[in-house]
């Protein structure tokens, strides 16, 4: 240990960077010469760039443990770090001096565990995509996303500060965004790409404006910094009803948000940068559009890593959180919402990959329920299980649709519920870790979802974030500004809405479990419309093909292969994920009286004091725990009795008796419909008046009057290009002549310098090559002599209020004159009182004497 | 004047005269060689002048210096333009200077 602390010290942990550099530089070289190097060559290097990050992952995390076991149980977490360079200095606002950002990555226990998850997850996902994406002629290219993927994620978790943080935060963007439209041919995908951007660009200003306000409140954008942060800082009130207008702050004192502290806005608006990324009310949109990307990504992107970066981040920013009850009652409400509304939406979906997302959006706000009311290690432990168990879910409906794909060719078709089931027979590897992911996620006790979920329950109902009562009110000027607090219904709705979710979950999980391996295969009846649009996917499985083109009718029985098992490189990494779904939750049971994830995180968020507990909580973590059970219970035996012992009459039954309703829900709720006419619509009006003022002011004025002027003096201008020497040389002759004329000529010109207050005045004439001059000094306007003389200027000085005029004649060589008059005339006194003026001269002794004058008394009497 | 008996006039006479001669000739006849030549008589104009104008400053040389560099352009320019008359001779068949109007159109 002491001889790696040398190569490795804690404070300059260089192996950080092999964990970063290697998917960037699988990135780039898959990227620009995948397609040279051949396929084998790019799995060996996607494989590498994403396996030797997890290794060092792994011997850093073994590092960390035994550096924060070594120093026992102190107050500060073990942390590895390692500084790259200075990045920008920021200048703090009220001359607070400024701040140096770094670009300084670390790793401590919450970095750590999801590096470890990103690496580890990331390879498994690896090494099914070579199998998965074997014919695809993009195959380079998948990787070279895939491992950018993977460096954007590292920099995002191992980022020591939010500005690193977001770079990473918009790479992975950036990939997601790459990699749903990795089939960019159809235009579905390519929108769904599109949304999945902008949607998430509406978060990130979000995550913008929370990095200002805790640059401007707390001086400081890094962990350490942020992990001492200090009430003083962030107990600050804020007016919210300044520079907004007078009805929208008439508005915000009527909803009782016209104060609110630093901490409640830093923590809506990280809150609202989370949304977007993790998919919450009211910007998870994306999500399940999301899926039109291949099936590796939305497991490895869609569902175990990108989209929990929120709630790492709600974890990371924890200290900040605390010392708001309001921000964090949103994150926990807002995640408990979309937990029980994704639910509804998933009922009803037929395509197995929808129903996997609109799961992922409800497991997500079971994440921020957790991290909302101050439990972010059972949040964060959430993260890690269903990171497991999701992906294992995706992998398998992968799995599924790569066999189905083999039968149906068509790719919506491909993944419908309808044309599954009985799948059990054909594919047992697959179907038996989804049986263990589904028991995950539907909380069979025992399993790592039971154990995840479980605690984020318990603690729904005994944690919450509580101010010291000191700090509850704040004193802006002569007001007192009460903070909201958290309300005294919140545990119970909270509580209820996360078992009502854990009770859907259970439900559709299972309808879906039962849909695709349950019953008799139904894809040998294929719809026409799924065999018509069969002819233009996958020309390489022509021998196929003619089951498309003999035009057969609904109902009408097919032959054609059956659907088989996958490759090993599909199946190792479903049975490695699904042992982990089945026995991670060992690492943090409390119920069990083990729980090493929690020691590990403990440092991290044990000191915040604004999370308080139940005191009867302890009673509390044994009774409770009947309510996922019953919650496991209730919702798969409702699955089980409808849709495998009464094959599903009575959802038919039920739609058919509330079809308005079923439709709604099977319509996703229309949200997206609402969005068109509402936010997307308003903007399009908007869009629509800037192309009008384009075309019409843009193009139509400002850009056509110019136009016409340059052509019109084009027109003109054209005429002098002859194309003749001559013609051009003429020019150059006139221009010749000209100035020669001008030199030949003399000219007068007379400028004055002068002092109204002293009467002083000199004239000078402006000199010129063999100029000789006469004046008229005396204003008779006659000339004082007959010769030209070399007298340049003249000196004169007048009494006050006194007019003169002055001439000059000037004569050059060849005898040429030119005339010029001016007449100067002195100011009378000035009465009306001006600035004061300072005269300075050397006295006696040499040295300098100032004496004030006062307006008016400018010229009386002499100096003394 | 100085003791010599020089008059800077005349020269500067002549050299106007030359010049004159060289700006008339350039700007009328048509012949790319006679342009050529003329464009020589202008520059030698100032040569002159240069010198003659150095003769009154006693002591210094640079009159004399600023003609050796306008000998040595012109020579150089008289091998590029000779050179750009026998390229335009290749292509036209002519060394009529209205006839190279190519960039007008």
């Amino acid at each position: 240990m002491q001889g790696i602390l040398k190569v490795f010290p804690l404070n300059d942990f260089a192996l950080i960077w092999g964990i970063l550099l290697f998917p960037l530089v699988g990135a780039i070289v898959n990227g620009i010469f995948g397609k040279r190097l051949g396929r084998s060559a790019v799995t060996l290097m996607a494989l590498t760039a994403i396996g030797v990050p997890f290794l060092a992952s792994v011997f850093s995390y073994w590092v960390l443990l035994r550096a924060g076991g070594d120093a026992g149980h102190g107050h500060e977490a073990a942390k590895l770090y390692v500084k790259g360079w200075d990045w920008m200095s920021l200048s703090l606002p009220q001359d607070a001096g400024s701040t140096q950002l770094e670009v300084a990555f670390s790793l401590d226990g919450l970095s750590g565990t999801m590096a470890l998850i990103v690496t580890g997850v990331g390879f498994l996902i690896h090494l099914y995509s070579t199998a998965y994406m074997a014919k695809d002629p993009g195959y380079h290219r998948f990787f070279a996303y895939l491992n950018l993927f993977i460096f954007s994620m590292l920099v995002l978790i191992l980022g020591d500060s939010l500005p690193v943080l977001f770079v990473g935060w918009e790479g992975v963007g950036l990939c997601s965004y790459l990699l749903i439209g990795f089939w960019f041919g159809e235009d579905k995908n390519a929108q769904a790409g599109r949304k999945a951007f902008i949607t998430n660009r509406i978060g990130d200003f979000g995550l913008l404006v929370a990095m200002a306000l805790l640059l401007y409140y707390g001086g400081a954008l890094d962990w350490t910094s942020m992990s001492s942060a200090a009430e003083s800082r962030f107990l600050v009130p804020i007016d919210l009803s300044v520079g907004v207008g007078r009805p929208i702050g008439a508005i915000l004192e009527w909803l009782g948000l016209r104060y609110v502290s630093a901490a409640s806005l830093i923590g809506i608006f990280i809150f609202l940068g989370c949304a977007g990324k993790s998919a919450q009310l009211p910007l998870y949109v994306w999500l399940p559009d999301a899926m039109a990307g291949p099936t590796p990504v939305s497991a490895l992107i869609h569902a175990a890593t990108m989209v929990t970066a929120g709630v790492y981040l709600v974890c990371r920013m924890a200290p900040v959180f605390v010392l708001s009850p309001a921000a964090m009652f949103t994150v926990a409400f807002v995640g408990a919402l979309t937990a029980v509304f994704a639910a509804t939406i998933a009922f009803a979906q037929r395509d197995i990959k929808k129903v996997l997302a609109y799961s992922t959006v409800s497991q997500l706000g079971f994440m921020f329920l957790g991290a909302g009311v101050g439990a972010f290690t059972a949040g964060f432990f959430h993260v890690l299980t269903h990171a497991f168990f999701k992906a294992c879910l995706f992998l398998g409906a992968g799995s599924v649709i790569h066999a189905m794909h083999g039968r149906i060719h068509d790719a919506d078709a491909s993944q419908d519920m309808r044309y599954m089931g009985g799948l059990r027979k054909y594919m047992p590897v697959t179907c038996w870790t989804f049986v263990a992911a589904c028991a995950a996620i539907v909380g069979f006790p025992g399993t790592s979802g039971f154990f995840s979920k479980d605690e984020i329950l318990l603690k729904a109902y005994t944690s919450s974030v509580q101010l010291p009562e000191h700090s509850r009110t704040l004193k802006l000027g002569t007001e007192d500004i009460v903070l909201m607090q958290w309300p005294s219904w919140g545990p119970a709705v909270l509580f209820a809405m996360g078992v009502a979710g854990a009770v859907m979950t259970a439900f559709y999980m299972s309808r879906l479990f039962i849909g695709i391996f349950m019953g008799e295969f139904r894809g040998w009846t294929v719809v026409a419309v799924a065999a018509k649009s069969a002819d233009h996917a996958h020309a390489d499985d022509g021998s196929r093909e003619h089951a498309g083109h003999h035009g057969p009718v609904a109902g009408l029985e097919l032959e054609g292969t059956k659907p088989s098992e996958s490759p090993w490189q599909m199946t190792l990494p479903l049975v490695v994920l699904g042992f982990l779904a089945i026995f991670a939750g060992l690492l943090n049971a409390p119920l069990l009286k083990i729980a090493p994830l929690e020691h590990v995180l403990a440092p991290l968020f044990e000191h915040l004091e604004g999370v308080v507990l139940r005191p009867d909580s302890d009673l509390l973590e044994h009774q409770l725990v009947w309510f996922g059970v019953g919650a496991f219970t209730v919702g798969v035996g409702a699955a089980i009795w409808v849709y495998h012992l009464k094959q599903g009459k009575p959802a038919e039954e039920f739609a058919a008796r509330f079809s308005g309703l079923y439709r709604l829900v099977l319509d996703k709720w229309r949200v997206d419909e609402l969005y068109q006419e509402t936010v997307i619509g308003a903007l399009e009006i908007l869009a629509d008046m800037a192309v009008w003022v384009d075309k019409w002011i843009v193009d139509g004025v400002i850009a056509r009057v110019p136009a016409f002027l340059v052509s019109a003096a084009g027109a003109i201008l054209r005429l002098f290009q002859t194309g003749r020497v001559q013609a051009y040389a003429s020019f150059v002759v006139l221009g010749l002549v000209g100035i020669g004329w001008y030199l030949a000529m003399p000219h007068a010109e007379l400028s004055v310098l002068g002092d109204a207050v002293s009467g002083r005045y000199v004239v000078s004439a402006s000199p010129g090559l063999g100029y000789t001059y006469r004046w008229d000094e005396n204003g008779d306007g006659k000339y004082e002599s007959n010769n030209y003389l070399a007298r340049t200027s003249l000196d004169l000085s007048l009494g006050r209020a006194e007019r003169r005029t002055i001439k000059l004649e000037v004569a050059n060589v060849f005898g040429r004159t030119d005339e010029e008059t001016i007449v100067i005339e002195r100011p009378r006194e000035d009465k009306s009182g001006g600035t004061t003026r300072i005269d300075v001269y050397n006295d006696d002794s040499g040295g300098l004497q100032g004496v004030v004058r006062k307006p008016g008394t400018a010229n009386q009497g002499k100096q003394p | 004047m100085n003791q010599l008996g020089f008059h800077v006039e005349s020269y500067l006479i002549l050299a106007t005269l030359l010049f004159s001669i060289g700006a008339v000739g350039f700007l009328t006849r048509r012949n790319l060689l006679t342009q050529l030549m003329s464009v020589e008589l202008m520059l030698n104009a100032v040569n002159l002048v240069l010198v003659a104008f150095n003769r009154i400053h006693v002591g210094t040389m640079s009159g004399q210096l600023f003609s050796f560099f306008i000998i040595a352009v012109a020579a150089a320019e008289v091998a590029v333009g000779l050179a750009l008359v026998l390229g335009f001779y290749r292509i036209r068949n002519s060394v009529h200077s209205d006839d190279a109007d190519t960039l007008r159109h």
